[in-house]
C-alpha cells in the first residue's frame, strides 16, 4: 500500500502505545492480530525480518521464562517440594511480555516499507531539524553495515586459512582480539571519509536546503490516521472500562 | 559428473543476491588450477561474485563447485583458505595487526609454525613487496598501492596452492605493477595457479593463458592466450 | 591575474609523521584547463587534492605551510560548504561516497543543499544519469550496485552540484573499458563547457584529456616530460 511515510509513523505510534498501555493478554493478543493484518496489508518482510533478529528473539523469550518464574501469585501451575516454580500469575506475565516486544517489533517492520529519505522527509516536513533527521538515518543505516563489516572480518580471516572451529578455546580467543583492530579501525575510517563527502557535497552550506523528495498526504493518508487514532482511542477506552 | 583433479569445477552454479534478480546465471567451467585465467567484463556483470562463489564466500542458490575433486560446500571457510589465497578488492578488509610486520606473521604464530622460518619469511615478503621502509606503520592507513601489496604479501605468507585475485593492479603504478607482474609469473612458475578479476588489458596481455569473458552474469566467451 | 585554483609554496605534514609529504608545491591552474598530475602511489597525489579542496586543514589536521586559494580567496578564509559550492571531488573509493536510500536521492543531495529548485534538480539528475549512462539505476539502491557502477553515481552526483572547479582522485581505475571511454569524453565536455579540472592518473590513455601534465615527486611539482614513464601505464 502506497501511504506517507508520516502515516506509518502514526500507525506504529498507536499500536505501540497499545502494546505498552494494555496489560491483558486478550487484548495484546487482539492488538498483535491487528497489527499482523496491517503488516500483510504493507506487505512487510515480517519472516525476514524475524529470522535477521533471530538471536534477539531467544533472549526475549530467555527473559520472559525469568520473568515468569520470579513473578508470584495465583495458582500454582508447577512445583518441586516446597519450591513453586511457575505460577498463573507468572506464566500471564511472561506472555504478556512477549506479545508486546513482538507487536512493537513488527510494527516497526511497517516503517521499513518506506525508504529512509522519505522517512527524513517525513519528519523534516513535521518541522523536525534536518540535520537531526539526516543524522539519525545515516546512523540507523550505519548499522547494518557495521554488521556486514564485522561479518566480512570473520570470512576474512578464516579465508587466511584459519580453521576457528579447530583452534582451542584459549587460541580462539585471540583470534577474535584480531577482529577487533579491523573492524573499530574502519568504522573510524569509514565515518571520516563519508563525513568527507558529505561535507564536500555542500552539507550545511546554508541555512535552508531545497527538497528533491517532497511529500504530499492524500486523502487516504488522513483517512487512515484518523480511523487509526480513532481505533486506539476506541480499545483504550474499551480496555478501560 | 567428472570430478576434475587439476581444476575447480562450477556445475549449472546460479546466484542471486536478491530473490528472482540473477548475478550469476547457469555457469558450466572448469578453471584448471595450473593457468592463470583471467575473468574478465563490464562493471556489474558477475566477476567478483563469481570469484567469491569459487572461494565459498557465497554459497550458490543452485550447483555443485568442486575444488580439485572436493564439493566445497562440504568445506569449512578455513578448509578452502588453506588452499586458495583470496585477495579482497578492497584490501583493507582483511588486514588484522597494527603493524605491517604483524600483519605478515601473525597468522604463521597462531599455526605454531617454527619462530626462525616465520621471520626470514617475513623479511623476504617484506623485501618482495618493497614494504620494508613501512614495516611498522599502521596497515589501514597506507595508500591504495601499498595496502594492495600488503594484502599479497600477507596471502603469500601462507603458501598457497592458488590465489583468486580480485582487481590486484587497481592502484599500483607502473613500477609497482611491473613488480607484481614478475612476482606472479614467478608463483606461476612455482606451479602456483590463479584466477586474476581485472580491467587492466596490458596485465591480462601479459600473464593471462586463459580469458573468460562475462556479460550480465554468464561466461560469453571463453579464449585461450598465446603469450 | 586570479586563478581558479593557485597553490603557493604548500608544505604539508600528516599528524604523527616526521617527513613532510608536500615539500614546496607550486600550482596555478587557469580556467577551463585541465592538469592531470601523476606520480609513484604515497606520493602524496591525493593529499595535494586534499588541500585544494579544503578537507585539509578543515577535517585532517595536521602541519601545513603556505597557501591555497580558489579564486583568489584563501581556503583558511572558507568553511568547507562554502568551498563545496566552488569545488567538487570524486573520491577513489566509491563506497565510502554513498550514503542514500536511491540513487536519485543520492545525486540530489548535493544541489539540495546548494538551494537549487526542485525541478531543476530533477533535470540534473536526468542529465547526469545520462551522461554516466545510468538512468536504469535510478531508483535502485546505490549498495546493490557494483563497485564501477557506483563510482558512475558518485562522479554523476559531484557533477550534478555544477561547480566550477572538479578534482578527480583516480576515479578510473575501476571502470570498465567502455565505462573509461564514456568517461573520458565527458571529462572532455566538461573541459569544454569551461570547468577547471585536476585529476591524478595512473593511465597514460587517460592523460590525454588533459592539457597539462604535471609530475609529483620528492613532494614538489614538476613538468612531466613525455616518455619519461614514472608511475604511468601504457595501456
Amino acid at each position: 500500500m502506497n501511504v506517507d511515510p508520516r502515516t506509518k509513523l502514526v500507525i506504529v505510534l498507536c499500536l505501540s502505545t497499545l502494546a505498552i498501555f494494555i496489560k491483558d493478554v486478550l487484548f495484546l493478543n487482539g492488538v498483535l492480530l491487528i497489527t499482523i493484518i496491517i503488516s500483510l496489508i504493507f506487505k512487510t518482510n515480517m519472516l525476514q525480518i524475524l529470522r535477521k533478529i533471530k538471536r534477539l528473539l531467544y533472549v526475549l523469550l530467555a527473559i520472559a521464562v525469568i520473568q515468569s518464574v520470579f513473578s508470584a501469585g495465583g495458582r500454582t501451575l508447577i512445583e518441586v517440594g516446597e519450591l513453586v516454580i511457575l505460577t498463573t500469575v507468572g506464566l500471564q506475565k511472561g506472555l504478556e511480555f512477549v506479545i508486546r516486544i513482538m507487536i512493537i517489533i513488527l510494527s516497526a517492520t511497517i516503517i521499513t516499507t518506506s525508504n529512509s529519505r522519505e522517512i527524513v522527509q517525513g519528519l523534516v516536513q513535521w518541522k523536525l531539524p534536518y540535520e537531526i533527521a539526516f543524522m539519525v538515518s545515516i546512523g540507523i543505516r550505519f548499522l547494518p553495515i557495521l554488521i556486514e563489516e564485522i561479518k566480512d572480518s570473520v570470512i576474512a580471516i578464516q579465508l587466511r586459512g584459519i580453521e576457528i572451529e579447530k583452534i582451542p578455546l584459549r587460541e580462539r580467543f585471540r583470534v577474535y582480539s584480531y577482529l577487533f583492530t579491523p573492524v573499530f579501525v574502519s568504522t573510524i575510517i569509514r565515518a571520516q571519509k563519508l563525513s568527507m563527502s558529505i561535507e564536500m557535497r555542500g552539507f550545511r552550506a546554508y541555512e535552508t536546503r531545497t527538497s528533491y523528495t517532497v511529500l504530499e498526504m492524500s486523502y487516504t493518508d488522513y483517512l487512515v490516521i484518523f480511523s487509526s487514532l480513532l481505533c486506539t482511542s476506541a480499545l483504550m477506552y474499551l480496555y478501560v472500562s | 559428473m567428472v570430478k576434475l583433479l587439476d581444476s575447480i569445477g562450477l556445475k549449472s552454479v546460479n546466484f542471486g543476491y536478491i530473490k528472482g534478480k540473477k548475478i550469476i546465471k547457469n555457469i558450466d567451467i572448469d578453471i584448471n588450477i595450473k593457468d592463470i585465467t583471467c575473468i574478465i567484463g563490464p562493471n556489474g556483470s558477475g566477476k567478483t561474485t563469481l570469484g567469491k562463489l569459487m572461494m565459498g564466500i557465497l554459497r550458490p542458490d543452485s550447483g555443485e563447485i568442486y575444488l580439485v575433486g572436493e564439493d566445497i560446500a562440504e568445506m569449512s571457510l578455513g578448509q578452502i583458505g588453506r588452499k586458495i589465497g583470496y585477495l579482497f578488492q578492497n584490501p583493507e578488509k582483511q588486514f588484522f595487526s597494527n603493524t605491517v610486520e604483524d600483519e605478515i606473521k601473525f597468522i604463521p604464530e597462531i599455526k605454531g609454525l617454527d619462530k626462525k622460518y616465520i621471520e626470514e619469511k617475513t623479511a623476504l615478503l617484506l623485501d618482495l613487496f618493497q614494504l620494508n621502509h613501512i614495516k611498522n606503520s599502521f596497515p589501514l592507513k597506507l595508500s591504495q598501492g601499498e595496502k594492495q601489496r600488503l594484502a599479497l604479501a600477507a596471502i603469500l605468507v601462507n603458501e598457497p596452492g592458488y590465489l583468486i585475485l580480485d582487481e590486484p593492479t587497481k592502484g599500483l603504478d607502473v613500477e609497482r605493477r611491473k613488480v607484481l607482474v614478475q612476482v606472479l609469473k614467478k608463483l606461476h612458475g612455482e606451479g602456483i595457479g590463479m584466477t586474476v578479476i581485472t580491467h587492466d588489458y596490458a596485465f591480462i596481455d601479459q600473464i593471462s593463458d586463459r580469458i573468460l569473458k562475462m556479460h550480465e552474469g554468464e561466461i560469453v566467451e571463453d579464449k585461450r592466450n598465446e603469450r | 591575474m586570479i586563478y581558479p585554483i593557485e597553490v603557493n609554496d604548500l608544505y604539508y605534514k600528516y599528524e604523527g609523521n616526521l617527513r613532510e609529504i608536500l615539500n614546496g608545491v607550486n600550482l596555478k591552474v587557469v580556467e577551463g584547463e585541465a592538469v592531470a598530475i601523476v606520480g609513484l602511489s604515497g606520493c602524496g597525489k591525493s593529499t595535494l587534492l586534499y588541500n585544494i579542496c579544503g578537507i585539509i586543514p578543515h577535517i585532517y589536521k595536521g602541519e601545513a605551510r603556505g597557501q591555497v586559494k580558489i579564486w583568489g580567496k584563501n581556503i583558511l578564509d572558507m568553511k568547507l560548504p562554502e568551498i563545496a559550492t566552488k569545488v567538487g571531488i570524486v573520491f577513489q573509493d566509491p563506497d565510502t561516497q554513498l550514503f542514500s536510500p536511491t540513487v536519485e536521492n543520492e545525486i540530489a543531495f548535493g544541489p539540495e543543499n546548494l538551494c537549487v529548485a526542485r525541478e531543476e534538480i530533477g533535470l540534473r539528475i536526468e542529465r547526469v544519469l545520462k551522461i554516466v549512462n545510468m538512468e536504469k539505476y535510478r531508483l535502485e539502491n546505490p549498495n546493490s550496485l557494483s563497485g564501477g557502477q557506483k563510482q558512475l553515481i558518485a562522479i554523476a552526483s559531484v557533477l550534478a552540484m555544477e561547480t566550477e572547479i572538479l578534482l578527480f582522485d583516480e576515479i578510473l581505475s575501476q571502470i570498465d573499458h567502455e565505462g573509461k571511454i564514456k568517461i573520458r569524453e565527458v571529462i572532455k565536455e566538461l573541459k569544454g563547457e569551461g570547468k577547471t579540472i585536476v585529476l591524478i592518473e595512473h593511465d597514460l590513455d587517460n592523460l590525454q584529456i588533459a592539457d597539462r601534465v604535471l609530475q609529483l615527486k620528492d613532494g614538489k611539482l614538476e613538468e612531466f616530460k613525455d616518455g619519461e614513464t614514472v608511475g604511468l601505464n601504457r595501456a
